[in-house]
């Protein structure tokens, strides 16, 4: 069950555990004296290679605006930066950045609250199990984008809107892995500490949470991703601010420099919000460093 | 509590309990919408009833299905792009380390930018017809792809390749006939995987699309239900929309996974 959704897992996996393959070594290779190797040993450095990507990246990426020459289909790096800048210092970016983070963690919250409680009861529980299950796996296919337009019925424009959607697309994430975090807890450990007579609530909080961790963690990253996916489209079609709000009101203005600028912030963002949820985990489940959940 | 610890062996259902385990909880909640609606009073309100009706309507006219079809049609050639693009790069970077190392923080770097964060400029480049859509599907699509391939193509057993190589077997053909076959649980995955977040991406795509185009324009299902929200409030049509987007995703969840019992036995 938790499989379907690991993507990000074993992303963890390439980056962090497994090396890649070497390659045969070539008579190149041995033969190279003196200043070839200090290249080389530099090539093989990550932080070499990611400064070279991104230098690229952006000389392309000008010579492209260059030569496109239009600045509402493709501004330049430059403007982009001025852009920037100019957002950076009238504090629009923070702004939007504010709300839509602030939508994010209240979403998130909400989400654990409601499916971390029962997805431990699911999983304690065969046979509330049996009888959610189907509805559960009833509504998950129908995605948090598709309930837009009944949400902004429902809701109207503003921000439980954008709240109501993070909160259904990291709910199923987040419940599935508890879930399956619950259920994958060693039966021995539950049982060695039953025989030892430990009442059921020191059971829940120091045999089953901690075992149920590591997955719960893994649920909440991906409910993490959804969300922050999410929120871009829910604020794009029905908010009056935020970051996806923004992107859409300076596309209409056909200010482009400033629509990349608020999407250069939404992966800025995205990007440290998942370093966070990486520190956090690491903080809270530093066992499983190095495994395929880590 | 304790039922976890004794239920060592589930006690086997009978078919009429399992049954009953299966439709309970939904029916009953089905109920409860039905008498709400009831009570509500209002002919607006969407009722299960009238979902049904209005579906029946919807097929009859045959919007609904046009609608759909459209959709899948923008799903199914926004994933071609991605899989020829993603799949090559994929194995390009998971078998050179350099190419890898130096597209890596680029991906990276893209993944966290939601594919609905590229709509705005989808447009301004392709104005608001499938294009616009298609480059979002492709977009969404490509992240799993290139990811799942990468690692599937890294994780190849390496005395495998050597083996081959020893044996004098070319470059290429061991490319097609040892790490592509090796890599291909991981690929079917990806690819099942794009397909979901796709499928999500085309209806963000077209109600976003539709939502800034002033209704229509773009056509697919999730226009019909932007149409249904703007213009006609209907709410049981945007309730069948919903229906439809949720099946037709699980449709193609399921296909997926009998692909990769098809094609990879070896695999369960």
């Amino acid at each position: 069950m938790a499989i379907d959704v690991t993507t990000s897992a074993q992303r963890e996996v390439m980056t962090a555990g497994i090396a890649p393959p070497e390659r045969p070594a070539t008579l190149a290779a041995v033969a190279a004296p003196g200043k070839a190797n200090l290249f080389r040993s530099l090539v093989a450095t990550r932080t070499f290679m990611a400064l070279c990507s991104f230098a690229l990246f952006v000389c392309l990426w000008h010579l492209v605006a260059t030569w496109v020459g239009n600045r509402v289909l493709l501004p330049s790096p430059v403007q982009v930066a001025g852009a920037l800048y100019q957002l950076g210092v009238e504090g629009e970016i923070f702004e939007h950045a504010l709300v839509s983070t602030t939508r994010l963690a209240i979403s998130l919250a909400v989400a654990v609250a409601l499916a971390i409680p029962l997805g431990f009861a699911m999983g304690l529980s065969d046979r509330l199990n049996a009888y959610l299950d189907p509805f559960i796996e009833l509504l998950r296919p129908i995605s948090g984008i598709a309930w837009i337009p009944l949400a902004l019925f429902i809701f109207g424009v503003g921000d439980a809107l954008p709240v109501f959607i993070m909160v259904y697309v990291a709910f199923f994430p987040l419940l599935l892995n508890t879930v399956a975090g619950v259920r994958s807890v060693d039966r021995k450990l539950l049982n060695a500490a039953r025989t030892m007579g430990v009442k059921p609530a020191p059971m829940l909080m120091h045999v089953l949470v901690p075992a149920a961790l590591p997955m719960v963690m893994v649920g909440f990253r991906l409910a993490f991703a959804g969300a922050w996916s999410a929120i871009i489209a829910a604020e794009l079609i029905g908010s009056p601010n935020g970051l996806g709000f923004a992107i859409e009101w300076y596309r209409e203005l056909l200010m482009s420099p400033k629509v990349y600028a608020f999407i250069l912030v939404i992966g800025v963002v995205g990007y440290l919000c998942d370093l966070l949820l990486r520190a956090l985990q690491r903080v809270l489940t530093p066992w499983i460093e190095g495994t395929e959940l880590a | 509590m304790s039922s976890i610890v004794t239920s060592i062996a589930p006690p086997r259902l009978s078919r009429r309990a399992w049954l009953i385990q299966m439709t309970l909880v939904p029916l009953v909640l089905i109920g409860i919408w039905e008498v709400w609606a009831v009570l509500a009073n209002d002919p607006r309100a969407p009722a299960p009833t009238r979902v049904i009706e209005s579906f029946i309507d919807l097929v009859a006219h045959g919007g609904l299905i046009l609608a759909t079809l459209q959709s899948l049609g923008r799903v199914v050639s926004g994933f071609a792009i991605a899989l020829v693009v993603g799949v090559f790069l994929g194995i390009l970077m998971g078998s050179v380390r350099w190419v890898r190392n130096l597209l890596d923080p680029i991906v990276e770097s893209f993944r966290p930018i939601a594919p609905m964060a590229i709509l705005p400029i989808a447009i301004l480049w392709f104005g608001t017809g499938t294009p616009a859509a298609l480059s979002i599907v492709a977009y969404a699509a490509f992240f799993p792809l290139l990811l799942n391939t990468v690692h599937g193509v890294s994780q190849v057993d390496r005395k495998l390749v050597l083996a081959a190589s020893t044996m004098g077997v070319s470059r290429w053909r061991i490319l097609t006939n040892v790490v592509l076959p090796a890599s291909l649980p991981s690929v079917l995955l990806g690819s099942r995987l794009a397909m979901g977040v796709a499928w999500t991406a085309i209806i963000a795509a077209e109600l976003g699309v539709g939502a800034k185009s002033g209704g229509g324009g773009s056509g697919g299902i999730g226009a019909m239900m932007f149409v249904f929200y703007a213009y006609n409030i209907d709410l049981n049509a945007i309730v069948v929309c919903m229906i439809v987007v949720g099946v037709v995703a699980l449709l193609i969840d399921r296909l997926f996974r009998f692909a990769e019992r098809r094609l990879m036995p070896w695999r369960s």
